[in-house]
């Protein structure tokens, strides 16, 4: 039982890590390499609300605010010049990575920190006992993809942005501003990498190069879920899934590579992931 | 006087390094159904893509209801109540016939009327705003682009090769709907074309383009015109 | 129809003088470099030679980055995966095996071995027909994670994260140590420039412009890749090997993904595709990293983050072309040569039309997207010496049938076959081998390679390139050199392509693909963006083709006048289907036809 809820928060994490990402490349059409930067972003975001003394419940809404600042600079300087050269702009967003990631070290110090968690210890759950922010997590990570859910089908930017997604050209022609749509997604996706961020920090802790696993698998899982968050879900499900058994039944190390090696392989053989068609 | 609808001045363009539209004038007014002919290749989409800021222009110049729109960008020139119809993958399948009608305006608040407007020339779209626009037919899926055109009280329609593939009855209830547009709120219109039937019909003032030069133009009342047509247009 | 007047072969005297003038600065380079190299040791002190070998080291491990990205267009994260392979072959094998010259070479094996292999393999995953280069980049960077993870997991045998090290090697000084490193690099460099100046050299580039265009020309793109990455793997596998044997220690973080994109940052930061500047910019980074980044540990690698952004952004070819133009005040004109043009030996295609019965036959061919229907019941043959043009209202289905015959995987069914043998399934490389040559609706060249490189490459398939030297004569079938010399490009074998005009673009696309000496032209548009008088040369070319070299010539065309001037037979499509196969005369009078394109009444009321 406990295993379900091991795979169940993995997944969770996973998605909440990945849903910012997916919005880029299905707006965009480019994996942002910076996102495990913006993780970090995040990261320290809550240490910092931990260091001044404030209510750590604060840390996910003050990382989101930093994270959709520090996204709609980046695009602007960076990302926008870019559009015609998208393995540059991949590149380019690494490199900001790594700014980003010194930055921090030169304001932080390399060192491992930690965030105060909002709630702590366990509860018992139908037989098991169970990490209460885990839990938390889970909601999060669920409460996460509605909104995101919701933006996109229930507002009018969402819409605008979905036409955009499907057909850049048409959607200008009708005099949707597609320049400004990219702003806005690539500043949200930021956003939920910093937010994200915060979220994970206090299961383990802070350190400048903590984004840097999470990126990998993120993108691995954006790439195999084409554009749609169903199937970034079940992506998540089935490849975080695989890698708590392979963790637990095999090797910790190896099950850290599972996600990866069975993405590159299940495009191999069917390059639309798990998407539709 | 009033401006004109849409003047262009010797535009020339193309891609790469390729000239397609090779030193276009021409001129309509507001209420006026202009339609350009020509065959396959010749130029008549590159033109109009070249209008709406698709396609980066090589000289010229192109003005709006007397705005130089020399160089904006798509969206710029959609806003300035310019409705754009391109020819292929001109509708969002996956969305629905709502939502396709929904982002051809700016704000929401002018869906309701519009949607009345468009219901009286095309009722159907009444009943399947929730469908998804891939799943239409042909002819409505052309109907359903026209009505979102129509959506935004266009000054201008740029419209390319609406009648490919339909039935006549369709043609036919098209033709009335441009009419009637033309005459009661004076909407001047640029219709790419190749079907000369409906040109004759439904067209004011015309023009032929041949490997991206006007070769012929005038009014459609004009005695010779029609022959002058199925001449250029002849196979 | 007068024919074009007969090639003057006698043309323009091969230009070796330009070409040998770049060897002897290369030679006077590399013996400076050498001479720099032996005496560097005596006169540096300690602390910098230590630092130089690694650098000389990752150096050529930048140098098949550069190939491999800046050359081809591979974005590869992943050299420093066999890197880390020769490195851990010297360090498993030193230490658990202990120290000989027998073991020395098992282990250099070792690592050449197992990096080829994981090469293919790799290889095979990433670069399949049809596969997206975001897709090939995600291999690369996913291939030295998993090595890196599996040393990490290797618990006592590989060391873990702590690695191996104090294991024996050779009794070598540091200062010979210095030279060899030093000499490997320098020949590494030399043998590269040789490699990317020549014929085979510019199929790389080719390969990096346009991909798809070189499938078409008859190249199995993904088996040179594999080639290509295998040699890179094993350059890079021995440098590892000699960077365990100087160190004495090795770690996962040398084979590990962090490296990896610290190569592909130095060789941006460089400048990509140039050899020299990723050679050079390795060398100061990372000497420049050893001094600093004890002062300024941070910093530094902000600052060099930043350059890095930048240059991508602003300066895509990285700082070796600025550099160089402050030497040479001022860019140069292409190096590119005057090319000799020979009629080449070809197989009369007489003798082919002999051998099969029609050139194309297509029976029961199909196609789908989804749920729509592009084509249906295409039934038709065509024979040597025919024109025959394919006309019929947008979306009838042209491009598609064109493609089919090109790429056997194309078709959702039916059978075609080309000169009476079946494409089957084959690919277009594969296709171009049966004799089918097609030409693109755009004019779709490689635009950075001069004329002559571009034809060069088109005769690839038949002659193959030579790895180190460029061919003074290229050799022509008559009817390439009538394209080239009716349309003045043989006056222009040293220009790049991108500075053609539209038509002469077009004509050199025609070029090359007659190049290949196909029996079957598909052409698509081949008059698109043309003036008067380049259609109605282009016209009489074609039927020359037919009339005298009996090609089967299968046309697209919008323009009527063009189609009815020189076809020997129409074909129209509608919807998907042929609705009439005639002569010109046939099709030009049809009610029929005349009604798809002037959109009467009668057309399409059943359809919708």
């Amino acid at each position: 039982m406990a295993q379900v809820f091991d795979v169940i928060t993995t997944a969770a994490i996973l998605y909440a890590v990945a849903a910012g990402l997916l919005i880029v490349f299905g707006v965009m059409k480019i994996i942002n390499f910076a996102h495990g930067g913006f993780l970090t972003v995040g990261g320290y975001s809550a240490l910092l609300v931990t260091q001044l003394g404030l209510n750590p419940w604060w840390s996910p809404a003050f990382a989101f605010a930093i994270g959709f600042l520090c996204g709609m600079i980046i695009e602007r300087l960076v990302v926008r010049p870019l559009y015609a050269r998208p393995l540059d702009a991949i590149l380019a967003t690494w490199g900001l990575g790594i700014i980003l990631g010194q930055l921090i070290t030169l304001a932080f110090g390399r060192e491992v920190q930690f965030v105060r968690s909002p709630v702590s210890g366990a509860i018992d759950l139908l037989g098991a006992s169970y990490s209460q922010y885990r839990l938390i997590l889970v909601i999060a990570a669920v409460a996460v993809a509605l909104a995101l859910g919701l933006l996109l089908n229930g507002t009018r930017l969402g819409l605008q942005t979905r036409a955009v997604i499907m057909n850049e050209s048409l959607a200008r022609g009708l005099g949707i501003n597609s320049g400004l749509v990219r702003l806005l997604t690539f500043s949200l996706g930021s956003a939920l990498a910093s937010l994200a961020g915060a979220l994970i920090t206090p299961l383990s802790s802070v350190d400048p190069n903590m984004g840097v696993p999470w990126l990998v698998n993120a993108f691995m899982l954006v790439l195999v879920s084409g554009v749609s968050q169903l199937s970034l879900g079940l992506a998540c499900l089935v490849l975080g899934g695989a890698q708590v058994l392979v963790s637990t039944y095999a090797n910790p190390v190896l099950g850290g590579l599972t996600i990866v090696v069975l993405a590159a392989v299940l495009l191999r053989l069917r390059p639309q992931g798990f998407a539709r068609e | 006087m009033n401006a004109a609808a849409l003047d262009v001045l010797q535009l020339r363009s193309g891609y790469g390094e390729a000239v397609i539209v090779r030193d276009v004038a021409l001129s309509i007014r507001p209420g006026e159904i202009f339609v350009l002919l020509g065959k396959n290749g010749m130029g008549k989409s590159t033109l109009l893509k070249t209008v709406m800021g698709f396609v980066p222009q090589m000289n010229g110049r192109v003005r709006a209801f007397g705005e130089d729109v020399s160089g904006l960008p798509p969206h710029r020139i959609a806003r300035k109540a310019i409705a754009y119809t391109p020819q292929e993958q001109a509708l969002f399948q996956d969305l629905s016939v709502r939502d396709n009608l929904r982002l051809a305006l700016a704000d929401e608040r002018s869906f309701a009327p519009g949607l009345e407007r468009v219901s009286g020339y095309f009722p159907f779209i009444q009943e399947r705003l929730k469908q998804r626009a891939g799943t239409l037919s042909g002819g409505e899926q052309k109907m359903l682009l026209v009505a979102r055109a129509l959506m935004a009280r266009p000054r201008l329609m740029l419209v390319d090769e609406i009648t490919e593939g339909l039935q006549p009855s369709v043609i036919e209830r098209l033709t009335a709907v441009f009419k009637a547009e033309r005459d009661g709120s004076d909407t001047a219109m640029l219709l790419v074309e190749q079907h000369v039937q409906f040109a004759l019909a439904v067209a004011d003032r015309y023009a032929v383009l041949k490997l991206g030069e006007i070769v012929d133009q005038g009014a459609m009342k004009e005695p010779g015109a029609q022959s002058r047509i199925a001449g250029h247009l002849a196979v | 129809m007068s024919s074009l007047p007969a090639p003057d072969v006698s043309a323009v005297p091969a230009d070796t003088m330009r070409g040998r003038s770049d060897l002897r600065r290369l030679l006077i380079l590399a013996i400076a470099a050498l001479l720099l190299i032996t005496i560097g040791p005596a006169v540096l002190p300690t602390y910098l030679i230590n630092n130089l070998i690694r650098a000389f080291l990752y150096a050529s491990v930048a140098l098949t980055v550069d190939v491999l990205w800046g050359y081809t267009g591979i974005l590869t994260f992943g050299q420093s995966a066999f890197f880390g392979i020769g490195a851990y072959a010297a360090g498993l094998i030193f230490t658990h095996a202990g120290f000989s010259p027998a073991n020395a070479a098992l282990a250099l094996a070792a690592g050449i071995a197992v990096s080829a292999l994981v090469a293919v393999l790799v290889g095979w995953l990433a670069f399949y027909h049809g596969a997206s280069p975001l897709y090939a980049s995600v291999v690369t960077l996913v291939l030295p994670i998993v090595v890196a993870q599996i040393l990490y997991s290797g618990g006592n045998f590989t060391g873990s994260s702590s690695g191996l090290s104090g294991f024996d090697s050779f009794d070598v000084s540091l200062e010979a140590w210095f030279r060899i490193a030093g000499t490997y690099l320098v020949l590494l460099t030399a043998v590269a420039w040789l490699f990317v100046r020549s014929d085979a050299g510019r199929v790389l580039v080719a390969i990096r412009e346009n991909e798809p265009r070189c499938e078409y020309l008859g190249l199995n793109v993904s088996r040179i890749k594999i080639l290509l990455l295998t040699a890179c793997a094993v350059i890079a596998a021995i440098a590892g090997y000699a960077f365990a044997s100087v160190q004495m220690v090795v770690a996962p973080e040398y084979a590990g993904f962090v490296f990896g994109t610290e190569l592909v940052i130095w060789v941006a930061l460089g400048g990509r595709g140039t050899l020299i500047g990723p050679v050079v910019g390795t060398l100061l980074i990372d000497v420049s990293t050893a001094y600093l980044s004890g002062n300024l540990p941070f910093v530094w690698k902000l600052i060099v983050g930043l350059a890095f952004v930048v240059v991508i952004v602003a300066l895509p070819q990285g700082l070796a072309p600025l550099v160089m133009r402050m030497f040479r005040g001022g860019p140069k004109l292409p190096a590119g040569e005057t090319l000799s043009l020979q009629p080449a030996s070809e197989e009369p295609l007489a003798v082919l039309a002999a051998a099969g019965r029609h050139a194309i036959a297509v029976a029961g061919v199909r196609k789908h997207f989804g749920s729509l229907q592009v084509l249906e019941g295409i039934d038709f043959q065509a024979d040597h010496g025919e024109l025959l043009s394919l006309v019929g209202p947008n979306g009838a289905g042209k491009t598609t049938l064109m493609r089919c015959i090109g790429d056997g995987a194309e078709r959702s069914a039916g059978t075609i076959q080309v000169n009476d043998a079946d494409i089957d399934r084959k690919p277009p490389y594969e296709c171009v081998a049966l004799g089918v040559g097609r030409k693109f609706q755009n004019a779709n060249t490689f635009e950075t390679l001069t004329v002559a490189e571009s034809l060069r490459i088109a005769r690839t398939r038949l002659r193959k390139p030579s790895l180190w030297a460029r061919a003074a004569s290229l050799e022509l079938p008559d009817a390439a050199l009538r394209v080239i010399q009716a349309t003045g490009l043989d006056q222009k074998a040293a220009v790049q392509v991108r500075h053609l005009p539209h038509g002469q673009k077009q004509a050199l696309e025609l070029a090359m693909v007659l190049a290949l000496e196909p029996s079957v032209l598909l052409l698509d548009e081949p008059t698109a963006g043309l003036t008067k008088a380049e259609r109605t040369l282009i016209g009489q070319i074609l039927v020359e083709l037919t009339a005298q070299h009996r090609l089967c010539i299968l046309l697209v065309e919008h323009d009527l006048d063009f189609v009815r001037e020189i076809s020997s037979r129409v074909i129209v499509l509608h919807q998907g289907r042929i609705v009439l196969d005639g002569t010109v005369a046939e099709v030009v009078e049809s009610e029929l036809v005349r009604t798809i394109y002037a959109g009467g009444p009668g057309m399409g009321a059943a359809q919708r």
